[in-house]
């Protein structure tokens, strides 16, 4: 893919196909910035998906953390509930959403957008997150309470940097989630303004005159960032037992 | 240590803020207008957009939102719209499309559209495209045909003529072929798109090519198994055999224009006008031009005497129940207008040819360069539309569209369906009659049963 | 504020030996004594993720049931109730158990697949080495690129005529004629190897980040004892994996059995996708193509069905993954 994206047109289809471009060239990259709307598309993407990680990152960590700390009635029940509402397919439920969203008056907005995410996220992630919660001992924390800490500060200090892996690992599905996802932002958004990635790359694939080289350099510019996020963000995957990462 | 914490509240609120306030900014004075279409290469939706701004200077009041779709993303929208209560105020349909909008009464008239064009200035051809009870309900934003594209500078070379039947036409594709010293092909006869909507296009075409009908004219009743449909299937086995590549069902669209453009196939039986400007892009310089790749008439089949081609005129719809139907109409009275519709059709040159005759005539359209330089591909489309032998997908005569399944028979992927199962070893009389007896209880379980 | 965070980071140091022992003797402690704030604080934290899923779901999914009732045209809102109509119909239908079938197939083997390669990948990336950053990065990209640019360059890769993979095959003498990897025969493997590939780094990250959390020190005492590797991760590795492994492999199996993106690109569901024509692409086609939103609604709630019944017996056969510590 990143060959292709470099070669012009002449090159795309020859045969043998070849790895490195005999002339490679950036006009494609400068196509797909000058005659589409690839920037306004990728700054929205960031936006929308920016706002569902910390939106489901937030809510799910405490829920998780809820259904493994704390025991009251009904706690596994709603957390079987919760994973129900996951099993209905997305692609039959996102008519009825923008019938929802219709209603409410935020159909085309980015709001609406970064609820749909959430609420395809939420879900699995709530579960992952509890998986990974339960790894933790719960004698971590008692210790800590025992030596006179307070909840939050027991959670903050004790059980957040074992967690680390297990939220990044999560918040990395989400981001690609919220990142990737088509069919709601295909059907919940009209004005090209608030368009997100995967449709402006959809509708390059559409065009009949198809330029491969162009879809290719889009491609490119697609993952990217996401590549970039994760390895700026990976580095917390290590093993480490916190006294590095936290403090203050 | 708290000098932080609301710092980092403070922050995250002010991002929360910032966040709402797009939602909050589009509380327009203005009527916006939805109008959704099906062009979605990059310099047509610009093109498009200029119709649009040059538009709303006039309109101050107005701001026109286009959308272009590719065809399974405008049914869902619409489906998404519709069900929600809140059509676009005009888009695309196929005549099928338009054909059911316009029998559950949903679609607004554009009579005043016509007449601001000029009833008699809109093409014979496809006047009938949304024409219903007398009156228009969707005037086509361009037309095109299919085309049989060949090498004309391979043909030439071995001397062949061009075919009459399709017996004719496997002999012309095959002496076409060729392969290496190994006896592997290099180039295929034909390439067909394995697509479900093309197999259901290539269908019409060819039942039409040998004087068959889809559905009984009377009852409806699907004729699949009628002798002219066999022959079609026993048609594509051949080919099967023959002159396509093996892999050709999973085959897209465009994968074909890449085969011939590169030289991998000789013939497409299902080109466009667009492929023009894919030659152009991706074969060799000096090939690219009609003197390598030309047209012929498409063959006929053995029943029949006279051959056919597809129509691929979206006609524009408005629905009643939209929110501004009437600024929709006003601003495809100014899309039709010369200066602004010349500029549209010059957006895809070969293959928007003009709804209005008026437009055709005019020098300025004339003097488009690949308009010049394809003139055989845009002469052909012409010759099918003047004769008659060009009609919709899977309408066999006008009346078909009158037949009110067309849009689910066409979705339904039992064509396509049929056609595999034919090509993959099931004899053609099974393969027709699994088709019949789905088809038919698919139109039974609509309710449209008369037989 | 300062001893604290001094004292909650050196701690844990001398818990670990005590930690390793008392997990291997005993298992998690039971939790404490449920007293009145600590419910009220449980409800509270649980709340905002509880009402948030409810309320963006409830209104689909019940839109959903009801619509499955009713005998509905997508486009045209007239609509008749026909109770179980659908179902029956559905049950008459051989597209129905061929789009099962195919559906099960594909769910089946992808699962398998991903499951084996992720957890072998995640303990091989668990380990130092040069590059590790660099490895993960580019093994992550899989599942990073949308769905349609990942079709695409599959399509490319595996095209009969000019793809590279037909290329090479065919210069290492590997076959004598290009594979039609995308032709009716071969577009279910063809499917399954790419999803594989786009998916397998969900399993990998998330082993991977459950492995970065179990003590070096369990490791290091079993190999003092003188296990082999072998025994190490049977022993150690893979009880301590469980919890994690049991999550993912419900997650991905709802995912693929419901998944419709790559599934419909590689095929749409016509041609040679009629072979990869699964139960979420046949919903797809009976609501937006065939128009018949009853009937798509109906098959969208058999799948949820299906879904819970296999959920429920999963639990019920790992029932120690699934209950609290």
């Amino acid at each position: 893919m990143a060959s292709t994206s470099f070669k012009p047109p002449s090159e795309v289809f020859a045969q043998p196909p070849s790895f490195i471009p005999h002339q490679p060239t950036w006009e494609n990259f400068w196509r797909l910035f000058t005659s589409t709307n690839f920037l306004t598309y990728f700054r929205n993407s960031v936006i929308v998906s920016g706002f569902a990680v910390l939106l489901t990152m937030v809510v799910s960590a405490a829920g998780a953390y809820s259904l493994t700390r704390y025991q009251y009635l009904g706690r596994e029940k709603i957390a079987g509930l919760i994973l129900c509402t996951y099993m209905f397919a997305p692609i039959m439920i996102v008519i009825p959403f923008f019938i929802l969203a219709k209603k409410v008056g935020i159909e085309n907005t980015h709001f609406a957008l970064v609820l749909a995410f959430t609420s395809f996220c939420l879900p699995f992630t709530l579960w992952l997150m509890r998986a990974f919660f339960k790894t933790i001992p719960l004698q971590l924390e008692e210790a800590a309470l025992v030596d006179g800490a307070g909840r939050i500060r027991a959670v903050i200090y004790v059980v957040l940097p074992l967690a680390l892996p297990g939220i990044i690992a999560t918040s990395i599905f989400t981001f690609i989630l919220a990142w990737n996802d088509y069919i709601f932002t295909r059907i919940l958004i009209t004005s090209d303004e608030l368009k997100t990635l995967p449709v402006g790359v959809q509708d390059l694939f559409h065009s009949a005159l198809i330029d491969w080289g162009l879809i290719m350099a889009a491609g490119m510019m697609i993952t990217i960032p996401a590549l970039l996020f994760f390895v700026t963000v990976q580095r917390y995957l290590i093993r480490g037992w916190g006294a590095g990462a936290v403090k203050g | 240590m708290l000098g932080r914490r609301r710092f980092w509240a403070m922050g995250i609120l002010i991002l929360v803020f910032l966040f709402f306030i797009p939602m909050m900014g589009f509380s327009a004075e203005k009527k916006a207008v939805r109008i959704w279409h099906t062009e979605t290469e990059p310099q047509s939706v610009k093109a498009f957009q200029q119709i649009i701004d040059d538009f709303e200077k006039l309109h101050p009041d107005l701001t026109i939102k286009q959308e272009a779709l590719a065809w399974g993303d405008l049914e869902a929208k619409l489906t998404a719209a519709l069900a929600a209560g809140a059509p676009p105020d005009a888009s695309h349909g196929q005549a099928v499309t338009c054909a059911s909008f316009y029998a559950k009464g949903l679609l607004r008239d554009q009579e005043d559209i016509a007449a601001s064009i000029g009833k008699d200035n809109i093409w014979e051809a496809v006047r009938r495209q949304c024409f219903h009870d007398g009156k228009y309900y969707g005037i086509p934003h361009s037309a095109a045909t299919s085309l049989l594209i060949y090498r004309k500078d391979i043909f030439k070379a071995k001397g062949l003529k061009p075919p009459e039947t399709w017996d004719d036409f496997i002999k012309v594709a095959e002496a076409m072929m060729e392969r290496d010293k190994d006896g592997r092909v290099t180039r295929y006869g034909l390439s067909l798109p394995g697509v479900g909507l093309f197999i259901n296009i290539a269908v019409g075409e060819l039942t039409k090519a040998n004087a068959g009908r889809l559905f009984d004219p009377r009852t409806g009743r699907p004729k699949f198994t009628s002798k002219e449909v066999i022959e079609v299937l026993d048609f594509y086995k051949k080919l099967s055999a023959t002159v396509l590549p093996p892999g050709w069902l999973g085959h897209g669209y465009l994968d074909t224009f890449a085969n011939l453009a590169t030289g991998k196939a000789a013939i497409l039986y299902q080109g466009y006008g667009r492929g023009a400007g894919y030659i152009e892009k991706y074969a060799p310089k000096e090939m690219a031009n009609a003197d390598h790749f030309g047209v012929l008439v498409k063959p006929h089949g053995p029943s029949g005497k006279e051959t056919a081609a597809q129509i691929d005129a979206e006609p524009w719809m408005i629905f009643k129940n939209a929110k501004y139907p009437e600024e929709a109409a006003m601003f495809l009275k100014f899309f039709f207008r010369e200066e602004n519709y010349i500029k549209y059709l010059h957006t895809v040159p070969i293959h928007l040819l003009p709804t209005l005759k008026s437009v055709r005539n005019n020098p300025a359209y004339q003097a488009n360069e690949m308009v010049r330089k394809w003139k055989e591909w845009q002469d052909m489309q012409y010759r099918y539309f003047d004769t008659g032998q060009a009609k919709p997908t899977l309408i066999i005569e006008w009346d078909d569209l009158k037949l009110p399944f067309g849009l689910e028979i066409l979705g339904s992927g039992i064509v396509p369906d049929m056609v595999t199962d034919a090509v993959r070893g099931m004899p053609s009389l099974q393969a027709a009659s699994k088709a019949q007896a789905r088809a038919e209880e698919l139109i039974t379980k609509l309710g449209y049963k008369k037989w | 504020m300062e001893e604290i965070s001094d004292q909650a980071s050196k701690p844990i140091l001398h818990w670990i030996p005590r930690l390793s022992t008392f997990i291997k003797r005993r298992g998690f402690s039971p939790l404490t004594k449920p007293k009145r704030q600590e419910q009220l604080t449980g409800y509270l934290t649980i709340a905002p993720a509880f009402i948030l899923i409810l309320g963006l779901t409830l209104y689909p999914v019940a839109y959903s049931i009801w619509l499955s009732l009713l005998e509905k045209h997508s486009f045209f809102p007239q609509q008749r109730f026909v109770g179980l109509e659908n179902y029956f119909y559905l049950w008459k239908d051989t597209e129905f158990w061929s789009s099962l079938w195919l559906g099960v197939v594909y769910s089946a083997w992808t699962i398998l697949f991903q499951v084996i390669l992720g957890v072998a990948a995640a303990l091989v990336l668990n380990e130092t080495f040069v590059g590790r950053g660099l490895v993960r990065a580019i093994v992550l990209f899989p599942y990073m690129i949308p769905t349609i640019v990942a079709v695409i360059l599959w399509k490319w890769l595996l095209n009969d005529i000019y793809g590279v993979v037909n290329y090479w095959m065919l210069a290492f003498g590997v076959v004598r004629e290009p594979i039609c990897w995308l032709g009716a025969d071969c577009i279910m493997l063809s499917l399954i190897l790419m999803s594989i590939w786009q998916f397998f780094p969900f399993v990998l990250l998330s082993i991977l980040a459950r492995l970065q959390t179990i003590p070096p020190e369990l490791y290091e005492a079993a190999k003092v004892d003188g296990a082999s590797a072998m025994r190490r991760f049977v022993h150690i590795t893979l009880p301590q994996i469980r919890g994690i492994l049991f999550v993912v492999i419900l997650l991905r199996s709802i995912w693929m059995f419901t998944k419709f993106d790559t599934v419909w690109l590689m095929g749409e569901g016509a041609g040679a996708g009629r072979f990869i024509r699964t139960l979420p692409v046949y919903a797809y086609m009976r609501t937006l193509t065939y128009y018949q939103a009853g009937l798509g609604a109906a098959l969208a709630v058999i799948m949820f069905a299906i879904l819970v019944v296999c959920t429920i017996i999963y639990f019920g056969l790992f029932r120690e993954e699934a209950d609290i510590g």
